[in-house]
């Protein structure tokens, strides 16, 4: 090869620098092709992890899941998962607390009693399986496609959804656009049958409940610098069919002494519309990162719910890292929320008194503390989690003696992590 | 790559055309999906994140390192893969602020190919050190690209990443490529030059919107990485012209590695330049 020129000049001799750079370069660029393409590329990797759950005398969830993932060299990645939930514990039942000892009956017909004063719970056993895949496709440089299938399965719950998402990269990779949607196909078929809202739960129905969750996803991030990150993601969810949950109940109250002197079933309605919007942040300082992400979550039962969440996470060396993380998150309650009924006053058209509709602020503070040690290969995680969550405990409408109990007892919960990883 | 990336065909038939930029196109995301220190799943990451561990590369990989080792060693030193420890604490942002003195002695023991075991293609490098093949990686496209559509096509093409370019075979009509060398202070706007070449490669070393002043002197960002200080009285911008892209970009970045000898250095190269 000799460089030409328009008024050929002839070329000046080589430096003996010049005859080793131009060896170095050919025997670089002599490499075939093919070994070229021939990347390193393809990889397996498998994560294990553990999540152990505890609320202070109520829930305990242990959690193992098992994911493979396997990234090939032209960029498709097919990951599986295979998961398992075993849930035990005890429950709010929804009823309210009473001055005398109450007792109640399970849906499985066991007979407890509930001493004076307390929040009655409900215990109950559930395993669920779960089976996840994703198939992610790279068109040409700027698409790539993302398919998902997930089926699970409990005792009283069956779920059959897909989803899909669509990438494009604009401006050389520093703009990404994501469009995405899902739908889910479940079944709920509560044990002992589904009995009808706000009746006294004698009367019920047998057989499967449909349950069809379509979603909608639109999300757009930047990259503004080469250490920030930032991200919007809207996403829209269409829930309709059995909403209910079939073992949650209400008081119904003396209207003066607000003593429980009976009790109706929750009833929802057919349909939610959730719609949230997520902001995301990723900082890289000089060794350090830190993560942020604030949500805001609307829906058509006027539940609001705003979420901040902060992690920082620092590389004590190559082979460890710690991650503190902090969380906080305040919703309002459902519109159809009340923490009891009154007897002698006209039902609702829908009434719910579970916690998780009502007003909850949730604080969580934990840590993730990942390490490798020598030669086993592969990374360990470990990530502990405190999670105190309040409700409110006297609300305006408690009447009677309902006013010197605490409806909603602080919940203390501890949650753990274990994780292993490795790549071949 | 982080900068536009054109290819011109010289040709009539627009379908070939844009198979061969496909090709390239698909060529330079693979090397820079390969050799980007700011992915997780290339080779580059395997090294730098091995912690003291030998890793075996493959073929290519070796053979970009080799290549790296060479100009290590024709540089005495100064073009150092792994000098990129010392980019984590200057800024290069027209402003005056520079790393203390202490934080460049902190930085310096992470700096150093003489630290590097490269055996076999096997490297074993001490832990928290870092290498980067940025500087050559581009220059590699370019030579790489221009090959795989030259095996493809008749047509003579040009193909330019980001002002790093090879230009192929002389054109229908005799004729030649057109290229230019921007105003360090005016790029994409003004050129100094006009150049008429064919087979060779052409590079630029330099970039003037990324400097420091220091006590009244402008210090631009290449590196010296035996001091861990900008190398003084670099020429802001360096073209130089040669067989191959990759040995233009080599021979530019030895020379703003000289400071005020750049020009001393490529005249004793033989090799056609143009210092601004």
């Amino acid at each position: 090869m000799q460089l030409e020129t328009p008024d050929d000049t002839p070329a000046p001799p080589q430096s003996a620098l010049r005859e080793r750079l131009g060896t170095a370069a050919l025997a670089l660029l002599l490499v075939p092709g093919a070994a070229a393409a021939a990347d390193s590329g393809a990889k397996t990797q498998i994560d294990y992890t553990t999540l152990l759950y505890g609320e202070q005398g109520r829930a305990q969830v242990v959690e193992p899941i098992l994911r493979a993932t396997r990234l090939f060299s032209d960029g498709q990645l097919l990951s599986l998962q295979l998961g398992f939930d075993s849930i035990t514990g005890a429950s709010p039942s929804g009823a309210l607390p009473s001055g005398r000892v109450q007792t109640q009956t399970s849906p499985s017909g066991h007979v407890t009693t509930v001493p004076a004063g307390e929040i009655p719970t409900t215990s109950f056993v559930d395993r669920r399986t779960g089976l996840d895949g994703e198939w992610q496709k790279p068109f040409g440089q700027r698409f790539t496609s993302t398919i998902g299938v997930h089926a699970s399965t409990e005792k009283d719950y069956d779920s059959l959804g897909v989803n899909g998402k669509l990438s494009v990269d604009l401006m050389q990779h520093l703009f990404t656009v994501t469009v995405g949607a899902g739908y889910s196909d479940d079944s709920v078929s509560p044990v002992g049958g589904t009995p009808a809202g706000l009746s006294d739960g004698t009367v019920v129905t047998h057989g499967a409940n449909a349950k069809r969750v379509s979603s909608a996803l639109l999300g757009v991030s930047r990259v503004l610098s080469r250490r920030w990150l930032v991200g919007v993601d809207v996403t829209r969810f269409e829930e309709n069919g059995y909403l209910t949950e079939p073992y949650k109940v209400l008081s119904l109250v003396d209207q003066v002494t607000g003593s429980p002197l009976d009790q109706v079933t929750d009833k929802r309605p057919s349909t939610r519309s959730r719609t949230s919007v997520l902001f995301s942040s990723v900082y890289h300082l000089t060794d350090d990162v830190v993560y942020g992400t604030y949500r805001y979550y609307t829906d058509s039962w006027k539940v609001r719910s705003n979420t901040l969440d902060f992690s920082y996470r620092h590389d004590l060396d190559e082979n460890r890292y710690f991650e503190p993380h902090v969380r906080l998150y305040k919703q309002t309650a459902a519109d159809f929320f009340t923490v009891g009924l009154v007897v002698g006053q006209p039902l609702p058209e829908f009434a719910t008194s579970d916690y998780r509709l009502g007003p909850l602020t949730t604080f969580t503070l934990g840590a993730t503390y990942a390490f490798h040690f020598d030669p086993v290969p592969g990374q360990l995680k470990l990530r502990v989690d405190y999670i105190r969550q309040q409700g409110d405990g006297s609300p305006a409408n408690a009447v009677g003696v309902q006013r010197n109990f605490d409806l909603a007892p602080t919940v203390n919960t501890v949650s753990a992590v274990v994780g292993y990883s490795f790549k071949f | 790559m982080a900068s536009p990336c054109t290819v011109l065909v010289d040709g009539d038939d627009p379908e070939e055309a844009m198979a061969l930029v496909e090709i390239a196109a698909e060529e330079a995301w693979r090397i820079e999906r390969k050799f980007s220190r700011y992915r997780s799943d290339n080779p580059i990451y395997e090294i730098n994140h091995a912690a003291g561990r030998p890793v075996e590369v493959d073929a290519e990989t070796a053979q970009l390192i080799a290549y790296a080792t060479t100009c290590w060693e024709l540089s005495d030193g100064l073009f150092d893969i792994t000098s990129g420890a010392l980019r984590r604490i200057w800024t290069f942002d027209g402003g005056t602020k520079v790393p203390t003195r202490q934080a460049i002695d902190e930085c310096l023991p992470l700096v150093g190919w003489e630290r590097v075991s490269w055996v076999d293609s096997t490297l074993t490098m001490p832990a928290k050190m870092e290498i980067d093949l940025g500087g050559i990686g581009k220059e590699y496209a370019v030579d790489r690209t221009a090959g795989l559509i030259a095996a493809q096509t008749a047509c003579s093409c040009l193909v330019n990443f980001g002002g790093d370019l090879y230009a192929g075979a002389v054109r229908r009509g005799a004729r030649t490529w057109t290229t230019g060398i921007d105003d360090p202070d005016r790029t994409g706007h003004a050129a100094l030059y006009r150049l008429e070449i064919a087979r060779a490669g052409l590079a630029t070393s330099g970039d003037a919107r990324r400097f420091v002043t220091w006590r009244g002197r402008r210090l631009g960002h290449i590196l010296n990485p035996k001091t861990g200080w900008p190398v003084e009285d670099a020429p802001r911008s360096v073209t130089v012209v040669a067989p191959t892209c990759l040995e233009a970009g080599t021979l530019s970045t030895l020379a703003t590695l000289q400071g005020a000898g750049a020009r001393a250095f490529l005249e004793q190269q033989g090799v056609a330049h143009w210092i601004v």
